[in-house]
């Protein structure tokens, strides 16, 4: 017996080792075990492993992402870094372009207002405000676009000056702050007259011929009378301010500042013919005069 | 000792394998890399030690897998024994075909769990064949993984292969 035993000893365990897991399985298998002791002590063995890989792989993975996936990012912030100037470059442009699109709007809505008159629109090419010199702007219309010496430029806030020189594709503008620029204007609330004119700064004018018994506040607005013969009537030229009435004289002194900021201008209209009223024609050129 | 040994090789490589599942794929998909210890035992270890060595991963399958007590212990040693049959009909030594039995190996284990385990259960609780790509992957990816393992098992097993010095001199 013990030697049949002795011979198939291998067989033997491998068949208790096969059957008694099997029996265990079907006497548990149907309600739940505990772990005992001996488990979750071998459990607890495999924790150590387990966390060291969680570091391992969670390290490898911070290293990639924090320093090997970023070997590109330089050329990345380069081409964004151009990217971003070119599109605010763009962004300039358009923003420049749209405040172009508001001048123009504004220009033709005060070009529309009189459809009595016709314009040229022109773009200053040019400025000559030094003040050992004449105070002038260069547009760039002349002679060929219908450009003549002394015709009226304007903008839609009011005058600029009159047109003092012209060749075929430019013209030069007198500016209303010229020394030689003198405007004949009337308060527009009360109708009195006066003339402005220029200083040789462009952001002040003093007024002319204000007869000291006239109505006249600071404040006041100044519009052109058309009375000179070169600016139609109406157009705003600028804003009485430090006024003085001395108790003597003809005249009461003060100082206007434009209603246009030439330092500012960009287009222009050239009024290249306008309503004259009879009143302020010479005679030769008064209605029903014959020659 | 051998067997001592692999088991705990085994339970290393348990540890293992649930903290690299964790990372790749987050339980997507699985390995039975415990298995293809048990085919190297069939292949290579002999009857006494093979088969407790089988019997002990089978345990360690028992804890980590959280199934009823004996199953995966039984199932271990069967997959044990019929590597032990393979090994006698056919000589297994390359790499490809320890990967293939491995392979065949963790569907053994995996169907064989499914076929008791709905024996044992309460039918709305027992697993479904629905479950069986789910395996039949498993058994590809062990097979994958198996030739990996290799070495690691040889040198377990080297640890306690002694040496005559002197017969070759």
């Amino acid at each position: 017996m013990f030697a049949l035993l002795r011979r198939y000893r291998e067989l033997i365990l491998v068949a208790v080792l096969l059957v008694v897991p099997l029996g265990v399985y079907f006497a548990h298998a149907r309600k739940p075990s505990e772990r005992s002791k001996l488990d979750r002590a071998i459990l607890w063995l495999t924790t150590p492993v387990e966390r060291s890989v969680g570091w391992a792989v969670s390290g490898g993975l911070r290293s990639w992402n924090g320093y090997l996936a970023l070997r590109h990012a330089r050329e990345t912030a380069t081409e964004l870094l151009r990217e971003v100037n070119l599109l605010k470059m763009e962004r300039q442009q358009l923003l420049s372009e749209r405040a172009e699109v508001e001048r123009l709007r504004k220009l033709l809505g005060f070009a529309q207002e009189s459809p009595a008159r016709k314009y040229v629109g022109a773009r200053i090419v040019g400025v000559r405000l030094a003040p050992a010199g004449l105070q002038l702007l260069t547009i760039d219309r002349g002679t060929e676009d219908g450009v003549e010496r002394m015709m009226p430029v304007v903008v839609a806030e009011g005058v600029v000056g009159r047109v003092h020189g012209v060749s075929a594709h430019t013209a030069d503008v007198l500016i209303l702050t010229d020394r030689n620029s003198s405007i004949a204007t009337v308060v527009e609330r009360t109708r009195a007259r006066a003339n402005v004119r220029g200083m040789g700064k462009p952001d002040a004018c003093k007024l002319d011929y204000a007869l000291r018994v006239e109505d006249m506040i600071e404040g006041d607005a100044l519009v052109t009378s058309g009375t000179d013969g070169v600016f139609p009537r109406g157009l705003p030229v600028g804003k009485v301010t430090k006024l003085e009435r001395f108790q003597h004289g003809l005249f009461q002194e003060a100082r206007v500042v434009p209603s246009v900021d030439v330092t500012r201008l960009e287009e222009v209209l050239v009024v290249t013919a306008w309503e004259r009223t009879a009143e302020i024609l010479p005679a030769a050129y008064a209605p029903g005069h014959e020659q | 000792m051998k067997p001592l040994a692999h088991v705990l090789f085994a339970l290393v490589l348990a540890a293992l394998q649930s903290a690299i599942l964790r990372w790749v794929g987050g339980g997507a998909f699985s390995v039975a890399l415990l298995a293809a210890c048990i085919v190297y035992l069939g292949l290579h270890g002999g009857n006494v030690d093979g088969s407790v060595g089988a019997a002990g991963i089978g345990y360690v399958l028992d804890l980590v897998t959280g199934s009823p007590k004996g199953l995966m212990t039984f199932l271990a040693v069967l997959l044990f024994v019929l590597a032990r049959a393979v090994n006698a009909a056919v000589d297994v030594r390359s790499r490809g075909g320890f990967a293939l039995l491995s392979g065949g190996g963790a569907l053994v284990i995996s169907l064989g769990a499914l076929v008791l385990t709905r024996l044992t259960s309460a039918p709305e609780s027992a697993p479904g064949i629905g479950l069986v790509p789910r395996m039949l992957l498993e058994a590809i990816l062990t097979a994958a993984a198996a030739p990996l393992l290799y070495p690691g098992l040889r040198r377990v097993d080297r640890l306690f292969h002694r040496e005559e010095h002197g017969l070759l001199r």
